[in-house]
């Protein structure tokens, strides 16, 4: 039988590699944008297992919304990528030091 | 039951290796194939959990629409790949053993706990899985409508400020501005200038 407790699993695993993902990258936004899907992802599979555990919908609602701004914030999170490599020409995490000093 | 057990742990360790690639690949391109793959994979699952409208749209709208304006910003931006991969192995037993802490926490938190959860994942047809999507959008546009016109508000904003953050006018290029040809004034175009004979 599958419990809640695999399924919880599952998704602490995806979010520990998410978080593993997001430090270990320095060097290209696009894979830490990516991470941060993953951790999203992670935190959707929690709310949809226990909305089946606790047979709730609104578990599944507040996925939609997740969903809902997680589009948002890859667009205009790609639109900010796109703009900084046409100023700085190059998409590496340790060069965005503009707002140092 | 144990045919869908069999599934969950496929889809499971799946989905795994494809958030490993996600983050192991040295091209992004794979990356974000690898990142498709934890999509759909997700997206089964979410059907084992009777999540049957929640899985069509993140398929749908992950895959079909988010990763595909990921590709489409790595290939259109040409990162050279060698270069951008210097310097993985400085850091990286550090987020290692950061995530081996965190994964450790939180499964020891979901398995020592567990009599707070009550036992196992009920797979029988109840109430929620009648028409999961009736029911989620009777919630949706009645209990949440608020909330439902604010995501669409969310959406608009993302829209206007990724256009307005990608928009570029060109200088120095010769092209016609509508504005000004609208507003054109014949008393600022036109000099009446008085001739008489006899002056040239």
């Amino acid at each position: 039988m599958v419990t809640l407790q695999s399924y919880l699993t599952l998704s602490a695993l995806v979010f520990s590699i998410g978080i593993t993902g997001i430090i270990i990258n320095r060097k290209n936004i696009i894979i830490v944008m990516m991470c941060t899907e993953l951790l999203l992802i992670s935190v959707n599979f929690n709310f949809i297992a226990f909305s089946h555990q606790l047979q709730d919908l609104s578990g599944q609602v507040f996925v939609f919304f997740i969903l809902t701004v997680a589009a948002a914030e890859a667009a205009i999170g790609l639109a900010i990528l796109v703009a900084l490599y046409r100023n700085k020409k190059s998409i590496s995490v340790s060069e965005l030091n503009t707002l140092r000093n | 039951m144990m045919l869908l057990e069999i599934i969950f742990y496929v889809f499971a360790s799946v989905l795994i290796c494809a958030s490993l690639g996600v983050i192991l690949f040295k091209n992004p391109v794979y990356s974000a194939f690898s990142l498709i793959l934890a999509f759909i994979t997700t997206g089964l699952l979410w059907l084992l959990l009777e999540a049957e409208f929640l899985a069509i749209v993140l398929v749908l709208v992950y895959v079909g629409a988010v990763m595909v304006l990921f590709l489409f910003v790595i290939m259109m931006l040409n990162i050279n790949i060698e270069e951008e991969n210097s310097g993985f192995t400085k850091i990286a037993p550090i987020a290692i053993f950061l995530g081996l802490v965190i994964a450790a926490e939180l499964i020891a938190l979901f398995w020592i706990q567990s009599d707070h959860f009550i036992g196992e994942a009920s797979f029988s047809s109840s109430d929620i899985s009648a028409n999961n999507t009736l029911l989620l959008g009777t919630e949706l546009f009645t209990k949440y409508i608020l909330s439902f016109e604010i995501a669409g508000f969310i959406l608009l904003l993302a829209i206007i400020v990724s256009i307005s953050l990608t928009l570029r006018s060109r200088k120095n290029v010769k092209k016609q501005v509508a504005r000004d040809q609208i507003s054109a004034d014949p008393k600022k175009r036109v000099r009446m200038v008085d001739i008489k004979k006899g002056d040239m």
